[in-house]
Order: structure tokens, then sequence, then C-alpha cells
């Protein structure tokens, strides 16, 4: 189920140095946090623990860990995918959810109303589109098989 | 890509509705400089928030707007770091050729001719301080601003990954933003806790981590003595500005500092009027320079 969206391959060339936690900010506020650690789990097998866990979603996706693992790997895009996976298997945060329907029905994060078209048009700025189906047909197009 | 036809202007989605005095200074901006951006009403989402969902719809959605701008034959700007990063990190992973056809199938199902790879992608400080030239921005200066002294905030994107913004700046200690504020005449602190995230991304799943972050960075500010904090992306001013007041109670502390966009302290010394620079949406007040 996770092999497109982990690189197993990859993980293995984890040292567990622990470089990534050492220079990671959640984790210098919340020691809990430890991004190595997330490694380890992904390379023991221990998936579940992670997809219902809240470590997950305690990543700003700063990059400092992509930056500074000596081996190259991209810690950061791996929180991602494990997020993506949680969400694929509907163990996501409320957040997620809601974002993701406001994606559906205006194509944005930031949804426009109707109120901040008229601020645009006092400040003189074209007006933006408030509703579109366009992330909604990517979803689809996303999902089709070759 | 064909200059003279201008630059396609990456608006985002929180720079239009959440950050009108960045797109409103940024655009009277260009024009001081006689940079043309143009606005593509086709752009979509940028896809950073989906790669938390469907890792390949983000690609998707990053590759069409890529599409969208070298169809046109112009180059992009983008005013947040955040979609400037995806969007380049996507340029990147589509010089693999054959991820580069999958994408490009998809598109064709969208109605979006092929992407070759050609489109070139930058914040539009970046594109200052490499292509318009920081000479340039100097003569262009009428009011210096010597008198000033600045905190600048890069957000993480705007430098990382590393390798997708082609390393132009140095992620763990970057200087392209301090040194276009320089250019104004303006100072820049050195401070400790500069390279700290903003913390916005995590502020709707661990808000007491997210005020924790953004709270250091305005109390080294605060205690430095910045005129105010410079910031490039929509995101870090929501957690500075907006955020600024719970932040502050979160740790017992008033904070007042004033959040300017690179755009509004560059609109200064060139001589745009207050507003030409959005300052009415400031919501921090910055005093003028006398």
């Amino acid at each position: 189920m996770d092999s497109e969206l982990i690189d197993r391959e990859k993980l293995k060339c984890c040292h567990h140095c622990g470089k990534c936690s050492s220079g990671c900010e959640p984790n210098r506020l919340d020691p809990s946090f430890q991004p190595h650690q997330i490694l380890h789990l992904i390379g023991v097998g221990a998936l579940d623990e992670l997809l219902t866990g809240d470590a997950i979603w305690k990543c700003t996706t700063c990059f400092t860990c992509s930056e500074r693992c000596p081996q190259g790997i991209a810690v950061t895009d791996i929180l991602w995918r494990l997020r993506a996976l949680a969400f694929r298997s509907g163990r996501t945060s409320e957040l997620l959810a809601a974002q993701k329907d406001v994606l559906l029905k205006t194509g944005r994060l930031y949804a426009a109303s109707p109120l901040d078209n008229k601020k645009r048009e006092k400040a003189g700025l074209p007006p933006l589109p408030e509703g579109s189906s366009l992330v909604a047909r990517i979803f689809k197009v996303s999902d089709e098989d070759e | 890509m064909n200059k003279s036809k201008g630059y396609a202007l990456y608006l985002g989605c929180a720079t239009p509705v959440k950050a009108l005095k960045y797109e409103i200074s940024a655009r009277n901006l260009a024009k001081r400089l006689g940079v043309e951006l143009v606005d593509v009403p086709e752009f979509g989402c940028c896809g950073f928030p989906v790669k938390s969902m469907d890792p390949f719809a983000a690609l998707l959605m990053a590759a069409r707007n890529l599409a969208l701008a070298e169809e046109r034959g112009m180059d992009m700007i983008g005013l947040c770091t955040g979609c400037v990063a995806v969007l380049s990190e996507t340029k990147e992973s589509l010089k693999n050729g054959r991820l580069r056809d999958k994408v490009n199938e998809k598109l064709r199902l969208l109605g979006v001719k092929e992407y070759s790879g050609r489109v070139t992608v930058k914040h539009f400080a970046r594109f200052l301080f490499e292509d318009y030239g920081l000479d340039a921005v100097r003569e262009r200066v009428v009011a210096p601003l010597g008198s000033l002294n600045f905190g600048v905030h890069y957000g993480c994107h705007y430098t990382k990954p590393g390798h997708a913004h082609g390393h132009f700046d140095d992620p763990s200690c970057p200087t392209t933003l301090d040194e276009l504020i320089r250019s104004t005449g303006a100072k820049t602190i050195e401070y400790p806790n500069k390279n700290l995230c903003c913390g916005l991304t995590v502020m709707g799943v661990a808000e007491d981590l997210s005020f924790r972050l953004a709270s250091e960075k305005l109390e080294c500010l605060s205690n430095r003595g910045a005129d105010a904090m410079v910031v490039a992306c929509p995101s870090c001013c929501i957690a500075y500005e907006n955020n600024q007041k719970p932040v502050g109670r979160s740790i017992g502390r008033t904070f007042n500092l004033p959040i300017l966009y690179f755009t509004q302290v560059l609109g200064l010394a060139t001589g745009l009027s207050e507003d030409d620079m959005g300052f009415e949406f400031n919501r921090i007040a910055f005093p003028r320079p006398l």
C-alpha cells in the first residue's frame, strides 16, 4: 500500500545519526517529535503507529532536516507522504478534511468571498474566482489509471 | 523565455485574500521599477496544500501552472515562498523524462499543452536580486532609508529545499534578502534565530507549538529594537502580524513590532505613496521615516 509513496530503498541509507532531529525546531520545543525515530518506525514496519499518532502532524515542513541529512534523504517529503497515507486511509486531521472541502469547492485554500472581491475592487485589484472545480478535476485525473 | 512579454505573476491564494498590502505594493513596485507583471487568470492552486492529501495531484497542479506560463512564453514570478518552492520542486522533478511524459498525459486530459521544461520560476525578491540587480535598485532609490533598522525574516521555503531553488542563496545562512533591503540604505540586524520557521503551517493542529515558534522571533527582534520585521511570504506575515496579539498573550507579553513586506520597504525607498504600498492594511502602524 505504501510502496509508491515511501522509497524504502532510500530509507535503508539512514544511519540513524539523528542530525534531522537535532536541527528540528518542533523537536526542540516538543522532544516527543523525533524525525529520526519516524524514519526508524517506517523501517521496522510500524506504519500503523505512525499514521494513527500525532507526530506526523507536528512537522512545520521547514525542510531543515532534508537540508541537514548527510545521506540526502528528503525527510520532509517523507513526512508529507506519511500524511498523504493517513489521509488516504481516512485517518486524517479534521483540519485537512476541511481544507479539502474548501479546495474542492473553490479551487483555493484561501477562498475568496464576495466581500474579499469588494475590497479588491476598492483597491483597484482584479477580481478572484469565488468558485472553481479545477482542484476536483485534478484529483479525478490524478486517480485515473493509465 | 521571451522577456519582452513580461513575467507571469503567480499570485497564489493567500496573498490576494489575506495580504492585499503585499499584492498592492508588489504590483506598484514592479511598475516603478519597470518590470512588467502579467496576470494569468487560468493559473490554479500551486499544489502545496494538496501534498498532504495526494502528492501526485499536487505535482499535477504545479505542472499545470508551469505549462500555462510556458505556453505564453513567459517566465514566472511568485510572491508566496510556499508556491515558489512547490513550483520549483516540480520543475526539478519534471527533468525526469518518464515522469514528465506521465504528467503531460494527464495535462492533456486537463486541456493543457504539454510542458517541456523551459520556464523559470523565481520569487519576486530573488528576481530583483538576481535579474533586476541591486545596482539597478539603488539607481531608483529616491529616499534612502539610512535611519531604519530591519530584522529580515526569509521564510523557510524562500531558500529551501536548496536544490529546487538552484542554491541561489545559502539555506543555513541566507543573505540575499538582507542585501536587497540594504540596497535602500537601511540597516539589517544580524540575530540568532534568523532561520527560525514562523510556525504557521502547524497552527491548526499544534497551536502552542506554532505560537512558541512565532514568539521567539518576535521577542528577539523586539528586544533588539528593530523598526520592523521584513517578510517575503503571506503565511509568515499571518504568523507574525495577524497572530501577534495572541502570540504575545501566550507568553504574557505585548508586542508592537510592525511587519512589512520587502516590497513595502523598497516602495518607501523608491518613492511610492502610502496608498501604493498598501500601508492602510498594516495592522501594526509603521512610523514613516523623517
